[in-house]
Order: C-alpha cells, then sequence, then structure tokens
C-alpha cells in the first residue's frame, strides 16, 4: 500500500540547515493500523507531511498504492490528498461554518460529487462513528471527542487507501482519545481501512498491529503486536521508548 | 446537495466581518482617494493654483502621502485577510482542492467584493467631496469661485488606483494560493511576525537620519541652483528618503526595543512583547499613519500660516487706501473721489499723492540651457523698476534720507523681508522713451512696508535727469489717503475699487509680473517674451472680483478695509482645498489606527484570556491594552506633528535666514491648530480604546485614572 525509501528532508533556518529526516524506510500494508512514536524532533510529522504530499521532500522515494509522489504536478497531488488520503489532525481543522455533515462531506464535494449517494455515504459514516444525533450542529456546539470523530469520518469520505493521521487525540481527554481510537478501529475493521498514525502516546499506540519508532530522522525499530494482549504490548511499547531514550543500559 | 460554490458561500457567512473589514478598508480607501483627486482635479481649484506653483505642488505632494498611505493600507488589509482566510484554505488544500480550484474560488469572491467595495467608493467620492465643499460655502465662506465643478477626467487617476487596489489583492491572492507548503497555509494563521535583530543603534541612527533627510531634502535642490545653476530634477526629491528611511527606524526601535531601559522594561513586558510580535505590520502602519499626519499639518497649516501673515500685513499698514496708476490714465482725480466720499459719508483725514517713473535697469539675465541648466547673461535692459524721487519718497513715508547722487536705495519692509524680491545689482537705469542711461549703484535699504519689495529710490537731480523726455506712458502715480473709522467704510471702498477698474484701459490689463521692459527687450531681440505664452498671465476686468484678479492684477489697489473684508473670500479656494486635504487626511489617519487597534485586539484575545487565567489583575489588562492602543495612536502623531512642525519652522527660517513677526505668530496659529487636532485624535484613540477594552471584556471604566 504504501512504501517509503530512503526519505530525505532538511529544513532551512535562516543560514542554518537542519535535517529532519534521515533516510526512512517503511513499507504499509492494505488494511494495516500502523503507529509512528518518537521523541520531539525524531520527524514524526515531517515523515507524515511529506507523504501527505503537504511538504516536499528533498530526496528518497513515496509510492502510495502503486503511484510514485515525486514527481506529480500540483493537480496530480491534489488529486491524491481528495482520493487517496484522508487526513485526521490534531486540531481537528474543522471548518466552523460547515455543519458536522457537511464537513463530513467536504472531500466529494471537492471532488467534484453532489449527488444523493454522496450524502447518503455522509450518513452512514456519522452513523458508524456515532456522530448522526450531531450531524446538524456547528463544530463550535460539540465536543473535542465528536470533533475528531467527525475528522475521521471525513477522512473517510472517499474511500481512500489510506487514512493519515496526526497527534490525533494530542488535545483530547482518555475517554474521548478512547472514543477516536474505536473510530480508528471501526475504520480497519468495517471499512478495511489502512491506518498511518503519529502519535507520542503509548495507550493509543498499544491499538496498533505495527509500531514504527524514529529517532533522529531514521528509523530506529519497529515493534509488532502480534498475538499480545493490549496491555502487554503497550508495556512493551514503553521499554522501548526507555531503551530508545537512553534509559536502559 | 452542496457544491462547492455553496460551501464557500456558507463560509463567507460565517466570515463576514473578515470580508466586511477588507471591504470597508477598499471601500474607504477608494473613497478617499476619489473625494481628493475630485477635489485636486476640479476646474473651480486648477483655475485658482497656478501651475507649476508652489500651492499645486503641496496638493500632489500631499496626494502622493494619501495615495501611498491608502495603498499601504489596503495591502495591509489584503494581507490581513489571506490570514484569516489562510486556514479554511489550507483545509481545502489538505483535502485535496487542486490551486485551480481554490483560485478560481477565491479570485470569484475576491474581484466581485472588491470591485463592488471600489465602485461604491468611487461613486460616492465624488459626491462626499461635494458635500464637504457645500458644507464650507455654508459655514466659512461662499463666492462666485467657489462654486464647485468636476473634471470627469479625476476619475481616471480614481479608476487607476482602484486598478492598483485590484490588482494587487489578486497579485497577494495569486501568491497565496501558489505556495506548496500545505501546512505553511495552514498554520499561517497562528504565525507571529517577529522583528529580528534591533540593535540598540537603530533608533539613534534613524533619528540622525531622518535629520539627514530634511536637510538633504530641502538643500540640494538648493545646491543644485545655486552652485551648480541647474533646475533640480524631480530626481532630486530621492534626497529625503532618509527621512523615510529614518522614520522606519525610529518605529522599529519603538516598537521592538523601546526607548526606556532598567526596571520600567519589566513592568511593560506584555505590552511590549505583544507589539513586537505583530512586529512589521504594526510598524508599517504606524509609519503609514506617521506620514498621513505629518501631511495633514502640511496642509493644515497653509491657512494660518497664510491667514496671519496677510492679517498682519494689512493690520500693520500705515496707509488706509492706497493705489497707483499709470499716468496716461484717465483716472479718478481728487475732487472725483472727495465727491465719492462725500456721497458715502466718509471722512478722508490726510491725503497724499506722487508721481514716480518706470525705468528700464540692467541686470544679469537667467538664460536656460539644455538639460534644465541654465547661465547668467548680462542685459542693459533686464526689467522694470519703479523709481521714486528722494523728495517725493520723503513726503510719503514722512521719512528723512538722502540719495547720494549717482545711488539708489531699495525699499523693503520694516521687518526686513522683500530684500530676495528686490535686486540690487543694478548699474545702469534706462529711460524707456528716449532710450538715455544713468550709471547707478546701490546705496542702502529704506524701510516702509507699503512700497516694500516695489520701489526704488534715487537722489531728486538722478530723478529729473534720466525722466527727462520720458512718455506719460512710463510714469505712474500714487496716491495714499486716511479715513475716518475705515473699517467701516467697506461699501465705499467697494465702488471706489470698481470706478478704478473701470478708468483703467486696457493697456493696463497685465497680471503684476507683466513686465513692459523685458517684453521691448524681447521683442528688439527677436525673441518671444514669456509673459504673452502662458495663459497664466491673463487678467481681465470683467472678472474683477475674482481673487485671481485681487491677488494678480498689475495695478491692484491696497484698500484696508477691502482686503481684511476680503481676504477669506479671495483665498476660499486656497484655503477650503488645504483644509478639505487636512480633513482627508486626518479622517484616513483616524481609520487606520482604529482598524489595527481592532486587529490587536483580536489577534491577542487569547493572550487576554491567558493572562487573566495567570491571575493579572484588570489594571494589569487595562494598562496593557491601554500602552498599546497608546502607542498606535500616541507615538506616530507625536513624530508626525513634532516632525512636520519642526520642518515648518526650518522652511520658514532658511527662505530668508530669518524669522519675521508675522511667520512667529503664524507659527503660535499652527499650535493652536495642532492642539485642536491633538485634542481629536486623543479624543478617537479613548473611544478606540474603550473599544478594543470591550472586546477584549478589559473594564476600562473602572481603571481610567489609571
Amino acid at each position: 500500500m504504501l512504501q517509503v525509501k530512503g526519505l530525505h528532508k532538511s529544513y532551512k533556518v535562516g543560514k542554518t540547515t537542519y535535517e529532519v529526516l534521515k533516510g526512512v524506510d517503511l513499507t504499509v500494508a492494505q488494511g494495516e493500523f500502523v503507529a509512528v512514536m518518537g521523541p520531539s524532533g525524531s520527524g514524526k510529522t515531517t515523515l507524515l507531511n511529506c507523504i501527505s504530499c503537504y511538504i516536499p521532500f528533498d530526496g528518497g522515494q513515496i509510492t502510495l498504492g502503486g503511484q510514485e509522489l515525486k514527481n506529480l504536478n500540483e493537480n496530480s497531488l491534489a488529486k491524491v490528498r481528495n482520493q487517496k488520503l484522508g487526513f485526521v489532525f490534531q486540531d481537528f481543522m474543522l471548518l466552523d461554518g460547515l455543519s458536522v455533515l457537511d464537513n463530513i462531506l467536504l472531500p466529494r464535494i471537492i471532488g467534484g460529487d453532489t449527488s444523493k449517494a454522496m450524502e447518503q455515504r455522509g450518513n452512514e459514516l456519522c452513523e458508524i462513528f456515532g456522530i448522526s444525533q450531531m450531524k446538524n450542529k456547528y463544530p463550535a456546539e460539540i465536543s473535542g471527542g465528536e470533533k475528531q470523530r467527525t475528522a475521521v469520518a471525513r477522512a473517510l469520505m472517499n474511500e481512500p487507501l489510506m487514512i493519515l493521521a496526526d497527534e490525533p487525540t494530542g488535545n483530547l481527554d482518555s475517554k474521548s482519545s478512547r472514543a477516536v481510537i474505536s473510530s480508528f478501529e471501526d475504520a480497519r475493521n468495517k471499512l478495511s481501512a489502512t491506518i498511518f498514525m503519529v502519535t507520542h502516546d503509548s495507550f493509543s499506540a498499544s491499538f496498533c498491529d505495527r509500531v514504527i519508532m524514529l529517532k533522529d530522522g531514521t528509523v530506529y525499530r519497529c515493534l509488532e503486536k502480534e498475538k499480545k494482549e493490549r496491555g502487554a504490548f503497550q508495556d512493551e511499547l514503553l521499554e522501548a521508548i526507555k531503551e530508545m531514550s537512553g534509559d536502559v543500559a | 446537495m452542496k457544491t462547492f460554490g455553496e460551501i464557500n458561500a456558507a463560509l463567507r457567512r460565517q466570515n463576514k466581518k473578515n470580508y466586511l473589514l477588507l471591504g470597508s478598508c477598499i471601500f474607504f480607501s477608494v473613497l478617499l482617494i476619489t473625494a481628493y483627486v475630485s477635489m485636486m482635479r476640479s476646474p473651480t481649484v486648477l483655475t485658482i493654483l497656478p501651475e507649476g506653483g508652489d500651492s499645486r505642488k503641496q496638493v500632489m505632494m500631499i496626494f502622493g502621502l494619501a495615495a501611498v498611505g491608502c495603498g499601504v493600507f489596503t495591502t495591509y488589509a489584503g494581507l490581513l485577510f489571506f490570514r484569516y482566510k489562510s486556514r479554511e484554505v489550507g483545509i481545502f488544500m489538505a483535502l485535496g482542492a487542486s490551486r485551480a480550484q481554490i483560485r478560481g474560488q477565491l479570485f470569484k469572491e475576491l474581484t466581485s467584493f472588491s470591485t463592488g467595495a471600489c465602485l461604491i467608493g468611487a461613486l460616492l467620492g465624488t459626491p462626499l467631496a461635494w458635500c464637504i465643499w457645500q458644507f464650507f460655502r455654508l459655514l466659512l465662506v461662499d463666492t462666485q469661485e467657489m462654486s464647485l465643478s468636476f473634471d470627469p477626467q479625476a476619475y481616471l487617476i480614481a479608476a487607476t488606483f482602484t486598478a492598483f487596489v485590484l490588482s494587487s489583492l489578486l497579485v497577494m491572492g495569486k501568491r497565496f494560493i501558489g505556495r506548496t507548503n500545505v501546512m505553511d497555509v495552514v498554520n499561517e494563521q497562528r504565525k507571529s511576525e517577529p522583528i529580528h535583530d534591533v540593535r540598540p543603534w537603530c533608533g539613534p541612527v534613524g533619528i540622525l537620519l531622518i535629520v539627514i533627510g530634511c536637510f538633504g531634502g530641502y538643500f540640494l535642490p538648493v545646491f543644485f541652483v545655486t552652485v551648480l545653476r541647474w533646475y533640480p530634477p524631480a530626481w532630486t526629491n530621492i534626497a529625503y528618503l532618509p527621512l523615510l528611511i529614518g522614520l522606519y527606524m525610529v518605529l522599529i526601535h519603538t516598537v521592538v526595543r523601546g526607548w526606556r531601559h532598567g526596571k520600567s522594561r519589566y513592568k511593560n513586558i506584555i505590552t511590549h512583547s505583544m507589539m513586537k510580535f505583530q512586529g512589521r505590520q504594526t510598524v508599517n502602519n504606524m509609519l503609514v499613519i506617521t506620514v498621513l499626519i505629518a501631511g495633514a499639518y502640511f496642509a493644515a497649516f497653509y491657512s494660518p500660516m497664510l491667514g496671519t501673515g496677510a492679517m498682519q500685513e494689512t493690520q500693520n499698514r500705515p496707509i488706509d487706501y492706497a493705489f497707483h496708476y499709470r499716468a496716461d490714465q484717465n483716472m479718478l482725480t481728487r475732487t472725483d473721489i472727495e465727491k465719492m466720499v462725500s456721497e458715502n459719508g466718509v471722512t478722508i483725514t490726510s491725503w497724499k499723492n506722487t508721481g514716480f517713473a518706470v525705468l528700464g535697469r540692467d541686470g544679469q539675465k537667467e538664460i536656460d540651457d539644455e538639460g534644465g541648466k541654465y547661465h547668467f547673461e548680462y542685459r542693459t535692459l533686464n526689467g522694470e523698476g519703479n523709481y521714486i524721487p528722494e523728495s517725493s519718497f520723503n513726503f510719503m513715508t514722512g521719512q528723512n534720507i538722502d540719495i547720494m547722487p549717482g545711488k539708489f536705495a531699495a525699499v523693503i519692509a520694516e521687518d526686513g523681508t522683500g530684500d530676495d524680491r528686490t535686486p540690487v545689482d543694478s548699474t545702469l537705469l534706462t529711460n524707456m522713451t528716449t532710450r538715455k542711461t544713468l550709471n547707478i549703484s546701490f546705496q542702502e535699504y529704506l524701510h516702509y512696508d507699503m512700497m516694500a519689495a516695489s520701489y526704488y529710490v534715487l537722489d531728486d537731480a538722478d530723478y529729473g535727469n534720466i525722466t527727462a523726455g520720458l512718455a506719460d506712458e512710463w510714469f505712474e502715480k500714487l496716491v495714499y489717503f486716511n479715513v475716518e473709522n475705515d473699517l467701516q467704510t467697506y461699501d465705499f471702498a467697494k465702488k471706489l475699487f470698481s470706478s478704478i477698474v473701470d478708468r483703467s484701459g486696457p493697456e493696463c490689463e497685465l497680471p503684476e509680473y507683466y513686465d513692459r521692459v523685458e517684453k521691448i527687450a524681447a521683442d528688439e531681440a527677436g525673441e518671444t517674451y514669456w509673459g504673452d505664452t502662458s495663459s497664466m498671465t491673463q487678467i481681465s476686468y470683467a472678472q474683477r472680483d475674482s481673487s485671481q484678479f485681487k491677488q494678480f492684477w498689475k495695478y491692484v489697489p491696497q484698500f484696508r478695509v477691502l482686503d481684511r473684508s476680503d481676504f477669506v473670500a479671495t483665498y476660499a479656494v486656497f484655503l477650503m482645498l488645504f483644509v478639505f486635504i487636512a480633513i482627508v487626511c486626518f479622517a484616513a489617519v483616524l481609520v487606520i489606527g482604529y482598524t489595527r487597534c481592532l486587529t490587536i485586539a483580536i489577534n491577542n484575545r487569547q493572550v487576554y484570556e491567558d493572562l487573566r487565567h495567570l491571575g493579572a489583575t484588570p489594571q494589569y489588562l487595562y494598562r496593557s491594552v491601554r500602552g498599546q492602543i497608546s502607542k498606535v495612536f500616541g507615538v506616530p502623531a507625536f513624530i508626525g506633528t513634532s516632525l512636520i512642525y519642526i520642518f515648518y519652522i526650518m522652511i520658514l527660517f532658511f527662505n530668508d535666514n530669518r524669522m519675521t513677526k508675522s511667520e512667529i505668530s503664524g507659527l503660535i496659529n499652527c499650535l493652536f491648530v495642532v492642539l485642536g487636532m491633538s485634542a481629536v485624535i486623543w479624543a478617537f484613540y479613548r473611544f478606540t480604546l474603550r473599544k478594543v477594552c470591550g472586546m477584549l471584556k478589559v473594564n476600562a471604566s473602572n481603571h481610567r485614572g489609571l
């Protein structure tokens, strides 16, 4: 589904260049729920923004559903974002002037679809994520967890190849975080969605099939959940984080 | 089902305040520019302002300032709009909207509502100018000349400004959409604009540059004229550039570093840091406000300076009624005037009359070369001068001077002004009838206001010699008389003025700068006399009540009662035009300041909420808000006002290297204008402060005393 090979990205601040990604290699398979963890400055969000085509990258290769993203023009990139990717942001990024349902429909409307089927799909997603009762409300009138579930529903509107989520539980309390993670699980289980989530929260990451640890712009380690209990996997993740931080001899 | 267009319409409704702000800014800028340009290009004004004259240049200069100010203001409003818009556009981009799709929608709404705002502004600009003008006519003065007419060509300039506004918005929009980093677009709204690296020397160097700009801008043209003998090309105005750079540096220093150090720095640290992190736009706005305030005062000072000088001049005249006429004219005799006097119940208390001659004098003539340069050439017939014998001068003035044979004296004002307009390098006088000449040299200056800068005094014998055989057309008569209660003789003065014009022949229908000697010299050399080429030199008896006639007729009488009463009417268009310009500039200042302050309030809403959570008292919050709002209004007002006042003093002083009493009185009157306008700015600042406090929920009413 997603292949990243030798990804390089640097930022220039004044005369100083900071190399954030120093050759990242990873793959994500169809239907997989993958998390990326790492300390601040490890390059998690930059990696996500490069895969999202939000920021240009300096070197390497990103292939999504067999399509190489590097040399696409602006229109093709927009099409990839609209048709093949769905996004969930830490601060929801809902438009305050649109109702919950309109926000969910937005990717399809941008794509030029104004059919009845679109509205039906929107209603189905509201149903799946438990936000049908508030679909006519505005973002300012609903809770943080409901906002994020709206964002997840919006990400799935165009049945994308993959959902990219950037710290989706970062602004939420534990109850809302759990609800959002459940909505990702629902998306994977009921809609066969592939999810790629950046997080610093080991609890959220422990629900994933696989966790990729980034350190200083490279993949440090990759942990598989396999048949483990969620709690055990979280412990394993915490140990790995300690090891990565240099706390374990 | 909703379309992308309908989604945009829903978002527009949600964010209508941002659209309204941009629309209002565009509307206001175009309105002001159209009103200004309607006035500036009005035939009513153009007829009064001499082409190439200082007044017209000043009007153009201030228009330039106002246009730049409004341009910067609308650009700022545009940037602010795109800043608000960035989150929405960023989300669209993140969700896969193509640039073409977003650009299409954005440009559609930008062009439709900006064009609407521009059109309404342009359409209302001329009626606004007309309304203000009518208001002046109603309240201040109404003359025939003040009947306002408009030139449709003014709309070309307004249209150019409108085109600039629209195209700059579209360019900004294009750049905004063209960014490839989607995250930059999404986060644009949260980005602050700190100004880095403002060194401690920035402010002092800025002050130095302001001084250099002021002196450089003023003296470079003088250097060109006096040293290089070259009419200063327009690019010499570039010497004023350090002034603007200096202003910017001083404002940056004020916003980023402040001028106070030590403990007080921590006292205002919140206010200071908030101002600093809205950096560039705050400084740009403050610069525009400073420049507009300077322009507004430059225009506002015109009336008090002109009025004070003219009023003092008429007030100080030792003679109530004075007039001169050519000896070959069938002018009113003393008997005629005495008859008119008795018919109008006026009593003459003293009467003096004498004669003088208009003679050719030699001198250095300024000859234009190619490329704006010029040189001087000696000419025996360089121009005309009024020459009066010493006995006549003593008789008319009550003085007792003695001019040596072969010498002449030049008459200047009591306060010494007028010497720059009274050439004393003559060595040869010519009788324009017989062409007989007389060698002379300068002896001294004499002081008498009624004859200042117009008359020369000769030894009686020399006068007799040189005027022997001179035809009547080169002789003139001078009449001075005083009356009882001269301020109550307006009707008589009006009739006498009209009778003098009636008795003057067409050969006297000349402007004051028409020089008959120069004309003859040009004719004899086969050249075209410049006075015959310009339409500005035309004077018509038919328009004897016009300000042009009263200002420029070569033989215009000086009747104190008439000049005093008619002063405002005579200079009405001048006065009202500059008052109008001042109003436009001050209005722009207030609106720009208000908009900037509201922006500060909107941007800092969260900061004030956080401060409240950190335990800031209402007093502290109020002080912090006041610190910012007062800076936006106070710093530009202080700098702009003091800068233009000092610059005005400099101009007045270096004009003739002295300050006359009337100039000092004028400056004192200007100080009253400054006090009045400062009070208006202060009141508006208080109004804005209350509004911003309301927006930030800081209770202003309880903390006024702080």
